[in-house]
């Protein structure tokens, strides 16, 4: 499966946590991944809070998270937190830490382990 | 990404290691090694953390996670391995918010009556409070509390100087000046953590930072044990008896200033340690109840709850063991730094040194 399914299949679950997606209203940024081993790219654009439109070509971002492409699948196919791979080094951030702080809250949302 | 200014990053290295209590750790230099021996005794500390500052530039620029040296050992040594190393740094940094608050109480007694539990209570409920509320320090706040602190004190120790000259003392034995220098390492505890800024900052403007705020709390630091020469080491607030010298609106000065310091610096260590928690917590590493996190402000308030009842306690029981804590903790620190410079002669960080 491809980051860019794996996405998908992450805006689906979170499109049909209703209060979770109106929890984040106002929120309106560009998120990029990139896979370290793999070179393959993927993002999304939220705006208010709704995922509208994802890609798979490289794009100026808000935020873009970095780590190899088993780690970003697992996290968007919700088989793990992105928490514990962000504190032991294995992903890395480039942006804002309260954009990160929110995308954390929503896997950890809907990856409760 | 966002740039931060340097001097923000700058000010964020050295208003981490800069709080009340390292007045406290200065006064027992003092003791360790009289006069100006103890300013001998910091730049001796100095010149490690100055290597160290290259180490930790490297080891952000090859992974440049906010999660600082925990990523790193995790990444050179193995998740379990990196926890193990990493956890001292952070058991102390806890005890230190505890041996903080305690301080924060001995000089809102001695300037304004209030009793020390009271004043060490409100000082780590109020931090706590504000955190749990979703607030975090600015780079602005940070920097203007920094620039205040190191720039109040520094005048007050030159104006010292400048009245009684420079210290004199007898040189401390070989052991002593040994011991002080490793004391010494606790001032600066906490200056590698600007590493986190790595996300909205380039890793060369952290390199930058770090060397520099090396320089400025060695410079810092020297000069306040310069000054603290004349007190021979006989309070354990020597700062007060500095702000003296000023008159009441000094002391007045000084107190606001620390306090300011103090929120700043425990804020950031409240916060930074509430999401590790949290994250442990989810992992089921620790009770999972630590890892819920508040939708609304995106803070671990169960962690914060957890660490304020910790820190609570620290105050409580620190006070008889408040000066083999501040030579634990630099032993601890080294301990860290020593294994974050082993890590940054390993994979994937090797590689980085090699090109």
């Amino acid at each position: 499966m491809s980051l860019l399914q794996s996405l998908m299949g992450f805006a689906v679950e979170y499109h049909a946590r209703a209060e979770l997606v109106a929890e984040q209203r106002g929120w309106s940024r560009t998120i990029a991944l990139a896979a370290d081993d793999t070179g393959e790219t993927a993002g999304a654009r939220v705006d208010d809070g709704r995922i509208v439109e994802l890609y798979d070509d490289r794009r100026p971002s808000d935020v873009t998270i970095r780590s190899d492409a088993a780690t970003l699948r697992e996290i968007l196919e919700l088989k793990r937190s992105a928490n514990e791979p962000y504190l032991f080094g294995e992903l890395t951030v480039q942006g804002s830490e309260a954009d990160f702080l929110r995308l954390d809250y929503i896997t950890g949302c809907l990856c409760p382990r | 990404v966002p740039a931060i200014r340097r001097l923000h990053l700058v000010a964020a290295s050295c208003g981490t290691a800069v709080a009340t209590i390292c007045a406290v750790g200065l006064a027992q230099l003092e003791r360790l090694a009289p006069g100006g021996w103890a300013a001998a005794a910091v730049l001796a500390g100095a010149l490690p953390c100055w290597l160290l500052a290259r180490v930790f530039a490297r080891l952000c620029r090859t992974v440049p996670s906010g999660a600082g040296p925990l990523a790193y050992l995790s990444r050179a040594f193995g998740r379990r391995a990196g926890l193990l190393l990493a956890a001292p740094y952070f058991a102390c940094t806890l005890l230190l918010g505890g041996a903080e608050a305690l301080v924060i109480g001995w000089l809102l007694q001695r300037t304004l009556g209030l009793p020390t539990a009271a004043g060490a209570v409100l000082f780590l409920v109020g931090t706590w409070a504000l955190c749990r509320a979703g607030l975090r320090v600015g780079y602005r706040l940070q920097t203007a509390a920094t620039l205040l602190l190191l720039g109040g004190l520094g005048a007050v120790a030159l104006a010292t100087l400048f009245h009684h000259g420079w210290p004199e003392a007898p040189p401390p034995t070989p052991l002593g000046f040994a011991a002080a220098a490793v004391q010494s390492l606790f001032l600066f505890m906490g200056f590698e953590l600007v590493t986190t800024q790595v996300e909205v900052a380039s890793p060369e403007a952290v390199g930058e930072a770090l060397h520099g705020s090396v320089l400025i709390l060695a410079l810092f630091y020297g000069l306040l044990a310069l000054a603290l020469g004349h007190l021979r080491g006989c309070d354990i607030l020597p700062q007060l008896a500095l702000a003296q010298q000023a008159g009441p609106a000094g002391v007045a000065i000084l107190v606001g200033l620390s306090l300011l310091a103090s929120f700043t610096s425990f804020n950031g260590a409240l916060l930074g340690l509430g999401r590790f928690v949290a994250a442990l917590g989810r992992d089921g590493l620790l009770p999972r109840r630590l890892g819920r996190i508040d939708g609304r402000t995106l803070v671990p308030r169960a962690a914060l709850d957890a660490l304020l009842v910790i820190t609570l306690a620290a105050a409580a029981l620190i006070g008889h063991f408040l000066q083999p804590l501040l030579f634990g903790s630099a032993l601890v620190a080294g301990a860290l730094y020593a294994a974050c410079a082993a890590a940054s002669r390993r994979p994937p960080f090797r590689e980085v040194l090699h090109d």
